[in-house]
């Protein structure tokens, strides 16, 4: 355990350093930049989806809220001129409070009927964003979000800028994963994974199962919603169709894929997954077969994700000494 | 101990009825503190009804349960055990893929000092209470006698370890009593054996007991008091040498002549 712990440290430390000179090593090149930025906010996206794993919820609702959180920092911006760096809070904090309402009811359900009311949930927001045309601009959506700008003491940053942009999402990702990271390893995440591992019991040790369920979804939400924000200013452009279903379901296949018991599963599996289906772009109409084929492949050979690999690797060597 | 004992559970004119089915029907029953309480009955008399409304599992139809003079009937199971009233299950259950330890410093829930922005900041004050929850967890893995076992994975373990891990979960939210449902399904005589030596262990330390089980000669050797149910009533309450001279008891559980069908 106390190696692995060790070593779980060097990759992430590996990762962050990769993270904070890419630019660099992709000589700052447009496209891979855009590139890392859809990876940074696929990373997130998973990783929030993943704190409700923990709790052994699998939420298709999550892209809906994090449309919420991309249209009220949007709309904040378009309509009354408030910028991104109060907008992507406020927006999130509306994610945040619309899912600590409908958690009430939707936490009361269990296993496949929690999915499918979530599924129903995620839809709904996104019929809502198409149906009030006047408001969110319908099937249309909204248009001009622009970036932030930074002035700070004669230096101004326009984050119009791929290369500004991909260090605020970085950064603002990187606290969204250590916060995920943290609660995991606290005594939150133990709570959590014991209501995941038997709920019956968790109540019987005296935890508020409800209580921590309504908590993780709101805060999980949250974030996602912030992830949204951060989307929104990127793309300049959101619609209804950009926090459908598919959106939630990317980021369940880049959890399985990735593996499903710590932070660094999500983690890895939005890096990998969306960077393989970058590569397959070139194949055009049959990008979304070779994608699923990658997918079930890696679930058969690689049970327990890719964050198994570290161990399976050690294995080997193990067997190779002795 | 002193000798005016107070009532720890009082349950007045329990029922319990499961659309038309009464499971519990107006069953009455005092355990002293410190106590050892003896549940025994044929199958389906209600004995794990009883357990699963005292601890909150299942809302009481009518009647009252008062523990150490507060009334928790129909209380959340989360709020019973904070009255000092935990429970075990006739079903192994625990958190499988955690460790040992990692069990019980789940039980240790209640007294760990939780908030959730200190420990998601790992405030000094949340790291010295972690640090307290695992001494304490080792101390109780002692007392059950699994601190060998701390790291080991919950699921690898032995039947009968896996039920003394039952009852070290319990014990880490500190109970007052601890209501055991059958402690010794399945064991062999050894784990029997030990099971009796922590029972008592238990009971020394201060904390009453109701165990439900099948095993009379268990039952027999380690209750000082027992409740016999049949049908959802009670159909006799004594001491054990009261239990095995009484002629209803010997009916329910030996069948009779008795009419009623």
């Amino acid at each position: 355990m106390g190696s692995g712990e060790n070593s779980t440290r060097y990759y992430w430390a590996a990762l962050i350093l990769l993270a904070l000179f890419f630019p660099v090593i992709c000589s700052f090149d447009k496209y891979l930049l855009h590139v890392a930025i859809t990876v940074i906010l696929n990373v997130s996206l998973a990783t929030s989806m993943w704190l409700i794993w923990s709790l052994g919820f699998i939420s298709f609702a999550h892209a809906g809220f994090m449309g919420i959180g991309a249209y009220g920092s949007a709309l904040l911006l378009t309509k009354l001129g408030i910028p991104m760096w109060y907008g992507m809070w406020i927006g999130a904090a509306i994610s945040g409070a619309v899912a600590l309402v409908i958690s009430v009811p939707l936490m009361r359900t269990r296993a496949v009927y929690f999915f499918m009311a979530s599924w129903a949930v995620g839809e709904v927001i996104k019929r809502n964003f198409a149906y009030f045309r006047e408001f969110f601009g319908g099937w249309n959506g909204v248009f001009d979000i622009e970036p932030p700008v930074l002035a700070l003491a004669g230096l101004e940053i326009n984050f119009a800028d791929r290369l500004s942009y991909y260090y605020l999402a970085l950064l603002i990702v990187g606290m969204i994963v250590l916060s995920i990271y943290r609660i995991n390893r606290s005594r939150t995440g133990m709570i959590y994974w014991s209501i995941h591992e038997n709920e019956l019991l968790a109540q019987h040790i005296g935890i508020n199962v409800f209580k921590h369920k309504v908590m993780c979804f709101a805060v999980a939400c949250f974030l996602a919603g912030l992830t949204g924000a951060l989307y929104a200013h990127y793309q300049t452009y959101i619609s209804p169709k950009s926090f459908d279903i598919w959106k939630s379901e990317f980021a369940l296949v880049h959890i399985i894929v990735g593996g499903l018991n710590t932070v660094g599963g999500p983690v890895i599996g939005a890096i990998a997954l969306t960077v393989a289906d970058e590569f397959l772009r070139s194949t055009g109409y049959f990008r979304v077969m070779f994608f699923g084929v990658i997918v079930i492949a890696s679930v058969v050979l690689l049970p327990g994700g890719l964050e198994t690999i570290p161990d399976r690797v050690r294995r080997v060597f193990k067997r190779f000494k002795s | 101990m002193s000798n005016n004992k107070i009532n720890h559970l009082d349950i007045r004119g329990l029922t319990m009825k499961f659309g038309g089915l009464t499971a519990i029907d107006n069953v009455s029953m005092t355990v002293a503190e410190g106590e050892i309480r003896g549940l025994i009955g044929p199958n389906g008399a209600g004995k794990t009804t009883l357990f699963n409304a005292a601890s909150g599992r299942y809302r009481i139809t009518s009647g009252e349960i008062r523990f150490r003079d507060r009334v928790i009937s129909n209380l959340k199971p989360h709020d019973i055990v904070a009255h000092g009233l935990a429970r075990t299950f006739q079903h192994v259950t625990l958190f499988k893929n955690f460790s040992v330890l990692k069990n019980v410093m789940a039980g240790c829930h209640l007294h760990s000092g939780y908030s959730y922005f200190g420990s998601l900041f790992g405030t000094r004050r949340t790291r010295q209470a972690e640090a307290d929850n695992e001494s304490r967890a080792l101390d109780i893995l002692e007392f059950v006698g699994l601190s060998d076992l701390a790291k080991e994975t919950t699921a690898d373990l032995p039947h009968g370890h896996q039920r003394a891990m039952g009852i070290a979960i319990a014990l880490a939210s500190e109970p007052h009593m601890l209501l055991l449902d059958e402690p010794c399904a399945g064991m062999n005589n050894d784990e029997t054996r030990a099971m009796i030596n922590l029972i008592q262990r238990i009971r020394d330390n201060g904390t009453s007991l109701m165990l439900i089980e099948h095993d009379m000669k268990f039952v027999m050797g380690i209750c000082d008091q027992i409740t016999v149910l049949n049908f959802g009533t009670t159909i006799a309450e004594g001491t054990p040498e009261e239990i095995l001279k009484n002629p209803l008891v010997r009916d329910a559980y030996l069948g009779s002549s008795a009419d009623d069908s």
